[in-house]
């Protein structure tokens, strides 16, 4: 297989055209807007948060495939997840787009694993960690958050 | 052939033959401008102005030539009307401050366009902040094209100024420039132009146009990056104030005062970019050698075979249509995001441009957060754009 399509693999457009939990919920109570402007891509973070475990966790926003895949499988992620564990997660996926990598990354991440392949577009990691930080970001109550 | 002329259009990207097809953002250089670099550089490297050596006088010779070659490319009146600056941006920023600034009153205006890149609006902004002057804005149509309906209110007894892109680098739109300096200097209005993505494909002459002042984007036009011209009318630059202090503009400094020198030196503080200015001069000769005429011809010969060869792919929608163009083209996919499109063509060797272009306002009166952006020089081939609309299409195949 090329990096191309396994950039674009099934599981990246499937997500991509039918994303997982998307669309501004009617209740939450976190919430924070990721934004590329210089490429493009925004995702809109939705949680809701009770006793410090998310209960659910939604995203919205117009971006490229592998922001909007990497969001929809985050969202599937972190649901049900403390977020102290959810903050873990997010230092994994950090890791895994580091040059350093993650081992055992299925096991840690599970289907987001899938995402390594990015690491062969570097201008297109920014794209796949925009919805992480717009997680982590709403989480500590910012509004914002952009990896450009 | 010219397409010879450029080495870096001969080379394999992600093993398949570049197609380079991001002329907008900056162009190819031949090999008499990296040539012209070079030379500087292995035999007359030497500071200007100021040394007695050899060297030295050849190097200001050289320099002083590039100054030359540049006033012929545009029909300045003469060399000195010529200031070098880093590009088009600090061609604005310095006419913003020098020129601009010290006419304005707060509620004063400074009229600009809507198809203006972010280096010929936020100079403005900061002049509006720093003085209480107000910035307004030509509109445009769906077209692309600009509206001049209004501009007889637009232009009225408080618009102290106007500066207007010439050729837009997000859209290809080519601006009335002619028509527009003419009404405002009918109400007594300067005007500066913007000529980034002109003078790579138009024929400019400055006294025809009859603008105060216009910035000329060295990188754009087959130069060196970092290198460029500012045109301004010899009664302004007389007047103008220096934009930097330093060595070189002045004449005698004290500790007292200093007197400075004449122009362009007034504005020529400090080392400049002499292997941009000399590899600059060296475009515009290259330029003027192969025909500014038999250039805008062979780009627009490739303008309509792109843009029929674009509407051929289902789905794909062209911004701004305007009747005056450039070779560039914007444009959306239906269903593709335009940052995996310029990933996808990238992989088939394409390089395009993905994202605002630096021109937001555009992208946010078409409602979409950008779009891919092929933008052509006389250097591509028909077969080029083929492999672009190929390519294009084998992202519509992976996306379905």
């Amino acid at each position: 297989m090329s990096d191309l399509n396994k950039l674009y693999k099934q599981q990246v457009l499937e997500h991509n055209k039918n994303p997982r939990n998307y669309g501004e919920p009617d209740h939450w109570t976190h919430h924070a807007e990721g934004l590329n402007a210089i490429c493009g891509d925004q995702v809109h973070v939705y949680l809701t948060i009770e006793n410090g475990v998310i209960i659910s966790a939604h995203f919205a926003g117009d971006s490229c495939a592998i922001s909007m895949a990497s969001a929809s499988m985050m969202t599937e992620l972190v649901t049900g997840k403390t977020t102290f564990e959810t903050l873990h997660l997010f230092a994994s996926f950090k890791q895994l787009m580091s040059a350093e990598g993650l081992p055992d990354a299925d096991h840690v991440l599970g289907s987001v694993a899938c995402l390594e392949s990015v690491k062969k577009f570097p201008s297109r990691i920014k794209s796949a960690l925009l919805c992480w930080y717009a997680l982590n970001a709403a989480i500590y109550g910012q509004p914002t958050a952009t990896t450009e | 052939m010219l397409r010879e002329a450029f080495p870096c259009l001969h080379q394999q990207v992600n093993g398949k033959p570049l197609v380079y097809l991001d002329n907008a953002a900056t162009a190819m250089r031949p090999q008499v401008v990296i040539d012209a670099v070079s030379d500087y550089y292995c035999h007359h490297n030497a500071n200007i102005h100021r040394g007695v050596h050899c060297l030295s006088g050849r190097a200001t010779d050289l320099y002083e030539q590039a100054r030359g070659s540049l006033a012929r490319l545009i029909n300045a009146p003469s060399p000195d009307n010529l200031i070098f600056v880093r590009g088009c941006t600090e061609g604005v920023n310095l006419v913003a401050q020098t020129f601009v600034r010290e006419r304005l009153q707060p509620g004063d205006e400074i009229l600009i366009s809507h198809l203006e890149h972010h280096s010929n609006i936020v100079p403005w902004q900061i002049l509006c902040q720093q003085t209480g002057a107000k910035l307004k804005v030509i509109p445009m149509n769906d077209r692309g094209e600009l509206v001049l309906d209004e501009l007889d209110t637009l232009m009225n007894e408080r618009t102290k100024f106007m500066s207007v892109i010439h050729v837009s680098n997000a859209l290809g739109t080519i601006n009335p420039v002619k028509e527009l300096i003419a009404k405002a200097h009918a109400k007594d209005i300067p005007v500066m132009i913007d000529g980034a993505q002109a003078t790579p494909h138009l024929k400019v002459d400055v006294q025809e146009l009859d603008c105060d002042f216009y910035t000329v984007s060295g990188h754009k036009m087959y130069g060196p990056t970092g290198s460029g011209v500012l045109y301004g009318k010899a009664t302004h630059l007389d007047a103008m104030p220096p934009y930097h202090g330093g060595g070189e503009m002045i004449s005698k400094v004290t500790f007292e005062a200093s007197t400075y020198n004449k122009v362009p030196a007034k504005f020529e503080a400090g080392t400049p970019n002499i292997a941009g200015g000399i590899g600059l001069g060296a475009a515009a000769e290259f330029m003027m050698d192969v025909g500014i005429d038999a250039i805008a011809a062979r780009e627009d010969v490739l303008r309509n075979y792109t843009e029929q060869a674009l509407t051929s792919v289902q789905g794909l929608r062209i911004l701004g249509q305007a009747k005056h163009k450039s070779p560039v083209f914007s444009f959306l996919i239906d269903g593709i995001h335009p940052h995996d499109i310029g990933t996808i063509i990238d992989h088939y060797g394409v390089a395009i441009r993905t994202g605002h272009h630096c021109t937001m306002p555009i992208f946010q009166y078409f409602d979409v957060p950008g779009s891919c952006r092929a933008s052509l020089a006389f250097y591509n081939t028909e077969q080029e754009v083929d492999i672009l609309v190929e390519s294009l299409n084998q992202a519509k195949a992976m996306f379905t």
